[in-house]
């Protein structure tokens, strides 16, 4: 069994320096590794990216994060992302990470996602270029998360998680504003999750939404928005998968 | 700067002072501003105007509030806005 810790949406800026630190160091009790689901900050400087980092430098537990469309506000999510890496984060955008827990290999596929909304509902690749742009971008995202998730089901990890900013599904998003649904996520990633297959698909982004929901496929979603669970963090036990035999495996 | 309001040669007669767009332009003035903030709902009651949502702190809480009271001046402002709980959680979720 896997103790997935995840949280999204922590906001933070140089007056929030060492709120959520008290609670990640209890992280080891209760934890095998922490997610974070994007807009760790207000507007994407490399200052408040600095306060993400003293919050999670250090931790006892592997850290794998996720930007939100807050860190690109100020356009330099490359030095966003440099100054997590420095913290000791893995930040992913269109690839995988293995993270050994005990005897378990857990796989974290990652992408910030992007909206366009759900089937029937949903902005089409037609039109003026801004429009096919909007689609395109969100289709790549999605893209690079079905390809990671599918490359760590080569690697043979035990279990495989989904890590997006944007929703895959609209269950989760229940709360917010039916009008707003397009801006908050994409069935194109669920359409990534439930091709490449993951035991679980974790997500920020829409404060007002639900924690719960599940892809058509059949995958759990956790929407980790930080004012939806309501803590500092909320723990996920996930089974490993029994061991495929080598002779059964496909593909 | 705009300068909207009765009196004006074209628009209807006092657009500029219609609560509806006031709240429109201060929700993108609060997500433009210092504090960023995305997650707070302002909806129309009546004369009234409701402040809903969850910031990171307090400070950003009473500053939301502040603003909104200084903008909409002349309309009561009710702000539940609420800051977000960083305590450890109690209990785990078995996805079993």
């Amino acid at each position: 069994m896997i103790r997935i810790a995840a949280v999204g949406d922590i906001h933070m800026a140089p007056e929030s320096q060492g709120t959520l630190r008290p609670a990640f160091d209890t992280l080891p009790e209760c934890a095998d590794i922490l997610l974070l689901a994007g807009d760790l900050t207000r507007h994407g400087t490399p200052e408040e990216a600095r306060v993400v980092a003293r919050e999670i430098r250090d931790l006892p537990v592997p850290v794998v994060a996720v930007l939100g469309n807050h860190d690109h506000h100020d356009n330099r999510p490359g030095e966003v992302t440099a100054v997590l890496e420095d913290a000791g984060a893995q930040v992913l955008e269109g690839r995988g990470v293995v993270v050994p827990c005990g005897e378990a290999r857990v796989g974290v596929a990652g992408t910030k996602g992007f909206g366009g909304g759900f089937v029937g509902r949903c902005a089409g690749e037609f039109g003026e270029p801004l429009m096919k742009e909007f689609v395109r971008y969100s289709r790549r995202r999605a893209d690079g998360l079905r390809m990671s998730l599918e490359q760590l089901g080569r690697q043979g990890c035990d279990v495989r998680i989904a890590l997006t900013h944007y929703s895959p599904v609209p269950e989760t998003l229940a709360g917010e504003p039916l009008e707003i649904y397009p801006f908050l996520g994409s069935y194109l990633l669920a359409e990534a999750i439930d091709t490449a297959g993951a035991d679980l698909a974790v997500h920020g982004h829409a404060h007002a939404g639900t924690e719960n929901g599940m892809t058509s496929g059949g995958v759990r979603v956790r929407n980790v928005a930080q004012p939806v669970i309501g803590r500092a963090f909320h723990v996920y036990h996930v089974h490993a998968r029994e061991p495929v035999a080598a002779g059964d495996r496909s593909g | 700067m705009s300068h909207h309001g009765a009196g004006g040669a074209s628009g209807a007669p006092g657009a500029g002072d219609n609560l509806e767009y006031r709240v429109a332009r201060l929700k993108e003035r609060l997500a433009a501003g210092p504090l960023a903030e995305l997650g707070v709902r302002l909806e129309v009651r009546g004369e009234a105007v409701l402040l809903t949502g969850t910031v990171p702190t307090a400070r950003c809480r009473d500053e939301i509030c502040r603003t909104v009271d200084e903008e909409l001046a002349g309309h009561r402002v009710h702000c539940d806005v609420v800051v977000a709980d960083a305590s450890s959680p109690d209990r785990a979720e078995d996805l079993a």
